[in-house]
């Protein structure tokens, strides 16, 4: 086993050209040495986490690009990101814990591919696209779903590496943003559920035409809710749109996860994180007493 | 450890051991490591630095919290060779010359906020960090700070009392 740092991507590159056989890219290391704590490192570990040009954030044309070595810290606190991605700051800042966040990335967070991680539906939700560095030298701009694919699993091959993300400001620019999480404890947990909303909503009028919305821990990879979206498109904000929202959120998990021992436990937590929700993106007294689990 | 560039050849793999070099509580270090030793290791095994400690090894408990560059992180879940070019604090290192504990360790021993003791060097590592970035959090915020580190004797209440003391001064 031998380790390498990579100063920058122009060597990195230069090194997953050159070599053969197994490499682990380590970033920061907060899910990789787990998973290498029974030294099942591979012959190369590449350390990543001071690579230049992986910690990039910047806004080109009509899109945000972050690297993929940006760490949960700075996506909390980066003015631009909280500024044109407060969904992804605000998911960031429910990671792990502040030790975990100061070391945990963006970039890891995807290679991971948990059916937990936090990052995920939020990056699905604003319909992130993921620049791969294949090891054959290729740079491949992929969709998300073409990278996340399950469990554990992603597109990326062996030495294949994410570089960053991209994401179209033109679906977020005037839009309202919200994740809500629900885990075992209120911090330093992992998600039995998350949703992510990215809705267009007329203040003055008091009507949302379009949301997106994608839930996590649901499925093996982040699953958009299209049929929720379809049941509280083009509405005006009241409760009858809550109690629709929250049935169609319950029928989704139904639906999404018919057989599972955690079905029932599911279906009912889904309708608390959807007030949640709705609680954060609309200036609106929901009624929590009408939760609408008679209809469910 | 060695540092590519691109011009150079790709050093091909000779042996297990890496020499790196740690700045440590100030001190410089050189070190020979297996590229796949974690930091808490090193710092406890071969710097002879054991105030953090390897609680859980999976970044649950947070006693092996130690600063690097200013920011406290799980030194359980960094490897010792991604340490090279980072400045380390450990709890060792916020003490006087001659041993005189720091105000804000001198807080949790006021504030009772140490009874076992074993979480007590991760969470004054992890109150510094927030000190450092926040001279005066409030309550929620020094719970935000903590919420990475476990104690199973205090309940965390004399804890919490100790970090606002040191923010009282």
């Amino acid at each position: 086993m031998r380790a390498l740092r990579a100063p920058d991507l122009e060597a990195l590159i230069a090194l997953m050209r050159r070599s053969d056989g197994r490499i682990d890219y380590l970033a920061g290391g907060t899910d990789l040495i787990m998973a290498r704590q029974d030294n099942s490192w591979a012959d190369l570990i590449v350390d990543i986490s001071q690579t230049a040009g992986l910690d990039v954030i910047d806004i080109s044309g009509d899109m945000l690009r972050i690297g993929a070595g940006v760490t949960m810290t700075t996506l909390t606190t980066h003015p631009v990101i909280r500024r044109t991605a407060p969904m992804l700051a605000m998911a960031a800042r429910h990671v792990g814990s502040v030790q975990i966040r100061n070391r945990a990335t963006l970039g890891g967070n995807i290679a991971s591919a948990m059916p937990a991680a936090d990052l995920l539906p939020v990056l699905k939700c604003h319909a992130a696209r993921v620049e791969v560095q294949r090891r054959t030298g290729r740079l491949e701009i992929l969709e998300f779903d073409e990278v996340v694919l399950g469990r554990g699993q992603t597109c990326l091959g062996n030495g294949d590496l994410i570089v960053a993300v991209r994401l179209p400001l033109a679906l977020a620019s005037g839009r309202i943003s919200a994740f809500a999480k629900l885990g075992p404890r209120e911090v330093l947990t992992i998600s039995r559920l998350n949703v992510a909303a990215l809705a267009d909503y007329d203040p003055v009028k008091n009507r949302l035409s379009q949301i997106r919305i994608v839930a996590g821990a649901l499925g093996p990879a982040p699953l958009r809710l299209k049929t929720v979206e379809i049941v509280v498109g083009n509405r005006t904000v009241d409760q009858s749109l809550a109690d629709d929202f929250l049935f169609a959120l319950s029928q989704a998990v139904d639906r999404t996860i018919p057989g599972r021992a955690t079905r029932p436990y599911k279906r009912r937590a889904i309708l608390g994180l959807g007030l949640d929700l709705l609680r954060d993106l609309f200036v609106y007294e929901f009624d929590c007493t009408a939760l609408p689990e008679q209809r469910v | 450890m060695d540092t590519l560039s691109a011009p150079h050849p790709i050093p091909v793999p000779d042996g297990t051991d890496t020499e790196i070099r740690l700045e440590v509580n100030g001190r410089k270090h050189v070190v020979n490591v297996e590229a796949g030793d974690r930091l808490s290791s090193v710092l406890r095994r071969q710097l002879r630095l054991t105030g953090a400690k390897e609680g859980c090894l999976e970044g649950e408990c947070g006693s092996c919290t130690v600063l690097v560059d200013d920011m406290p992180v799980n030194s359980c879940l960094m490897l010792a060779i991604q340490a090279e070019g980072r400045r380390i604090t450990t709890v060792e290192g916020l003490s006087g010359p001659d041993g005189e504990l720091s105000s804000l360790q001198q807080a949790f021993v006021d504030s009772g906020a140490i009874q076992c003791g074993y979480c007590t060097p991760g969470m004054v590592m992890a109150a510094q960090g927030l000190l450092l970035h926040n001279p005066n959090p409030d309550e929620p915020e020094i719970r935000y700070a903590l919420a990475g580190n476990l104690c199973r004797c205090t309940g965390f209440q004399t804890i919490v009392e100790a970090v606002k003391a040191e923010t009282a001064r």
